[in-house]
């Protein structure tokens, strides 16, 4: 066997170490490289910035632990900019195994931000159903959602004041790791309630959301741990996002690097073949 | 006599001090921009919005009514036009009239609703605003209220003449009928199909993914090894699902003919419930009901990456000679299809979820993509009425693609010449979308 | 018997099919209230789904206890876990957190199922990696373009690449935007057409092996 050939067939452990040292050298000693704005995370950001004051911002936090470390930061930042701009949350979760995350972020940021549950913000929890309740939800929020997390009834919630079902939202942001996500709550949603919505994903769902938003069907789209680390910059609150930034930036330089490598392997070996089969001839 | 010599007298008084006031006030402002000018020309000449039209919104579910008004010649941004309402039907003191809306005087036209060209009120140059129940705004269904325009400048205010209207839901939503023309048209094309292939055999190109299911099955045979096959994230509503339960059938019918165990790991009951019966035929019509297994269908977790784990884990044990996966994928996508490369295992993928072709393309042996996945059932039946579907489906392509051709060469032609003319065309095919 | 598994499915599937595609167009509250009352239904069955769930994979797990199965310890801890789970759950009433502090549920959700979920998604940058190092190879054109395409993205994706290369971060943008966005969008077209002709397809009753294969 070839270099070449042993080189192409390394044990995979050897690869994810080198992911590995690179994911954890730089959270360990970072650099703090400059992020470049893109305009997706932007179209989110500037549209939070030109809601005024009262306006309902309602925040699904369509995701389960996996996604923690890509999306918790993105829902930290958009929270802590609602809040900053006084809009009354309304936020909820269409993924069971989310519904404590969902729970500890609000209550970390409003905690943060000296918000008070049931005026300032309410936090809906999770409902069974997945994309139904985002058709009941548009139908009559009360019936989707009689009380909220805590127990509290929904109905005259002063955060709900004069909010009767999803048609009463001036702006929503999905920030979803699968189905039901973003997607769902355009398709069932927003083209049949009519609000204004933006989006948030992981990093590998965020080419796949490109389409909705060339189309306009949403107006800002937050992908990925850039996306956060994008968010955080413009509120200028460097979070764990940026930090990761630099981690991220090593690992794809990482992969950049083992791709070349087994090119180059690669041709190295077809050359090898060439010229035994030549000789062969 | 004398009053009038009198007012006569004042009136030439009164027009001195305004000719001298309007010469002070001309002389301070003159460092002010022009439009500020034209403000305080207008403000003299204020009138109120004309032809005001206010009905019923069509083709909604109720609580709405839309206002139409012709726009003025000297509308601006400085100008502004309020929504005035008020409950019942007599008409109360213009005035006092709830005020429900502000805009600038130059936005909110015709144009600039989403209305398609059919059901379009008016001509797109018009003002046009849509009141809708809710933020703050109360519109009962059945009651009558009215409802007129204001225009406004600074502190004066021209008001036109209220309009009474009732705001009703509808049964037929017309700004969607193309959608539904288009699902017609496309229905008819598929039954089309189907009938000219139940006459005559029509051509079927060869998808490598499909012609490798009998030889994953066969390699899984001889090794005597399992065959595992995956369903996907979603439940039965979702078409891809229904796809890979129709394509699980063919798959167990195959194994059953071979005597292959087939593990079935599900995310959903219901899916799990369809595809044991599923399962159980294809056994039937494999004439080998005795080896059908009850468990060979089973629930693991709806949980994305418990369950993803759960598989694996059984791919390390178990084994299996051929992994399919069909139907719809997120995350787990990869870690299931490298996982399954690891064991050394034939790997088919058939997916719509487009995210997750570039990790089905790298670690499988052959993938759908798309609607092939669709065209599955089709390929292994060859039955007329599935192929003559494949059919029907090419044809809508064939269109789609047509009119995507004839409206790319439009747009670039009015952008090249500065051509305005494309722009209609290019407007009717954008609402018939 | 065959009339309750075959014809009454079907006519069930014709008409709701035919409604709700109907209720599409139909903006009236009623047909409004008709879809919300279908969408509890479905919620409803899908709850009840669930016990039929559990009781399969609690039927297949011991069925590999009572056999001792290669691997039945596994299906011991599954049992465990899920009975216990659903005892802290239970007597914390569902609540990760009451008043701030932590239930026991809680502290289940916490330290169990966030760092093992957590630690399953991870895995996936290890598996990318190695996916890429195997497979991404330039055997062909096509091949090369794309692997030219995902070096270009995946350098402007991030910081380190952007400072390197500066234009870097917009050419992806534009690779993203522009190639890949109408390139998904072809296959979203293609996608809805057979949605679209499959659902044509069951609501007609054209396609009936989703009920169980066969052509009676």
């Amino acid at each position: 066997m070839t270099f070449a050939e042993r080189m192409l067939k390394i044990d995979r452990r050897i690869i994810f170490l080198v992911i590995g040292l690179c994911t954890l050298l730089p959270l360990l000693y970072p650099v703090g490289l400059p992020i470049k704005i893109s305009p997706e995370v932007r179209g989110v950001y500037d549209h939070i910035e030109s809601l005024p004051e009262g306006s309902v911002f309602l925040l699904s936090l369509d995701f389960d632990p996996a996604s923690k470390p890509e999306l918790h930061p993105q829902a930290i930042s958009l929270l802590r900019h609602a809040f900053k701009k006084n809009l009354r949350v309304v936020a909820l979760t269409l993924w069971v195994s989310g519904t404590g995350l969902a729970d500890q972020i609000i209550t970390q940021v409003a905690g943060e931000m000296g918000k008070e549950s049931g005026k300032d913000y309410v936090f809906l929890g999770w409902s069974p159903g997945g994309t139904a309740v985002i058709i009941n939800m548009g139908q009559d929020l009360y019936g989707a959602f009689p009380a909220d997390y805590n127990g509290k009834p929904t109905k005259g919630l002063p955060v709900l004041q004069g909010v009767a079902n999803l048609r009463d939202v001036n702006y929503a942001v999905s920030l979803g790791a699968g189905n039901p996500g973003v997607e769902a709550w355009y398709v069932f949603g927003k083209d049949k309630y009519k609000f204004e919505m933006g989006g948030g994903c992981t990093g590998v769902m965020a080419p796949g959301l490109y389409p909705l938003l060339r189309s306009g069907q949403i107006n800002g789209l937050i992908g990925g741990l850039r996306g956060a680390a994008e968010y955080e910059t413009l509120m200028g609150q460097k979070g764990k996002a940026i930090a990761g930034m630099d981690a991220q930036s090593a690992t794809h330089l990482a992969i950049i690097v083992l791709v070349i490598l087994c090119n180059i392997f690669y041709f190295s070996l077809r050359k090898q073949g060439k010229q035994q089969g030549y000789s062969g001839a | 006599m004398k009053r009038e010599t009198l007012n006569v007298k004042r009136r030439g008084c009164r027009a001195w001090v305004t000719l001298l006031c309007v010469f002070v006030v001309a002389l301070s402002q003159a460092g002010m921009p022009v439009f500020a000018q034209t403000d305080a020309q207008t403000r003299t000449a204020l009138a109120p919005p004309q032809d005001v039209r206010v009905f019923d919104t069509p083709s909604d579910g109720g609580g709405s009514l839309t206002v139409l008004w012709s726009p003025a010649p000297d509308d601006s941004a400085a100008t502004k036009y309020q929504l005035l309402l008020s409950e019942g039907t007599t008409a109360p003191d213009t005035a006092a009239m709830k005020v429900v809306a502000e805009i600038p005087a130059n936005q909110r036209y015709v144009r600039d609703s989403k209305w398609p060209w059919w059901t379009r009120p008016a001509a797109k140059e018009e003002h046009q605003f849509t009141l809708r129940h809710g933020k703050g705004i109360e519109l009962k269904d059945g009651t009558s209220y009215l409802i007129t325009v204001a225009r406004v400048l600074g502190d004066d205010r021209a008001i036109a003449t209220p309009v009474q209207v009732t705001p009703q839901p509808n049964w037929i939503n017309w700004n969607q009928m193309n959608n539904l023309v288009l699902a017609l048209l496309f229905g008819g094309i598929v039954f089309y199909s189907i009938g000219t292939a139940r006459k005559r055999e029509i051509f079927l190109r060869r998808i490598p993914g499909l012609a490798a299911v009998d030889e994953a099955i066969g390699r899984a045979t001889e090794l005597g090894k399992p065959i595992l096959y995956l369903t996907g994230a979603h439940d039965m509503h979702d078409p891809s699902t229904i796809a890979a339960a129709v394509i699980l059938g063919r798959v167990a019918k195959r194994a059953a003919a071979y005597g292959t165990d087939l593990l079935v790991p599900h995310r959903d009951p219901i899916t799990m419930a369809v595809c044991q019966e599923i399962t159980k035929q294809a056994y039937l019509e494999a004439g080998k009901p005795d080896l059908y297994k009850d468990d060979s269908n089973f629930f693991i977790t709806s949980d994305q990456f418990s369950y993803t784990a759960a598989v694996d884990g059984i791919m390390l044990r178990k084994k299996p000679a051929a992994n399919f996966f069909m139907g719809s994928y997120f995350a787990e996508a990869l870690l299931l299809t490298e996982t399954g490369a690891s064991t050394g295992a034939i790997q088919i993928a058939g997916t719509d979820s487009d995210h997750q072709l570039p990790f089905f393309v790298t670690t499988c042996d052959y993938t759908l993509i798309g609607e092939e996945l669709y065209a599955a059932s089709a390929y292994l039946s060859r039955e007329p009425v599935q192929v003559g579907t494949l059919r029907g489906q090419d044809i809508g392509k064939a269109l789609i693609l047509g009119v995507i051709g004839i409206g790319t060469v439009l747009a670039t032609i009015g952008v090249l010449f500065d051509a305005q003319w494309p722009q209609v065309f290019l407007d009717v095919f954008k609402d018939v979308k | 018997m065959i009339f309750l598994r075959r014809q009454v499915p079907l006519l069930i599937t014709l008409i709701t099919g035919l409604v709700f595609a109907a209720q599409y167009y139909v903006p009236h509250p009623a047909s409004e209230q008709m879809l919300t009352s279908a969408t509890k239904w479905l919620q409803i069955i899908g709850g009840f789904a669930l016990v039929l769930g559990v009781s399969s994979l609690f039927h297949v797990h011991a069925v590999k206890i009572r056999r001792k199965e290669a691997g039945w310890g596994y299906s011991f801890v599954l049992y465990a876990s899920m009975l216990g789970t659903i005892a802290v759950g239970l007597w914390s009433n569902g609540k990760e957190a009451v008043d701030g502090a932590m239930t026991a549920f809680g502290w289940i959700y916490n330290f169990m199922m966030v760092p093992l979920q957590g630690t399953m998604f991870a895995i996936l940058a290890l598996f990318i990696a190695s996916a890429a190092y195997r497979s991404f190879r330039a055997r062909s054109r096509e091949a090369t373009v794309l692997l030219i395409a995902a070096v270009i993205v995946m350098t402007g994706r991030v910081p380190l690449g952007e400072y390197l290369i500066p234009i870097s971060g917009d050419l992806s943008q534009w690779i993203l935007n522009v190639l890949n966005a109408s390139v998904r969008r072809a296959i979203l077209i293609g996608v809805s057409l057979g949605t679209v002709a499959l659902s044509i397809k069951i609501i007609f009753a054209l396609e009936r092996s989703y009920l169980g294969g066969g052509k009676e």
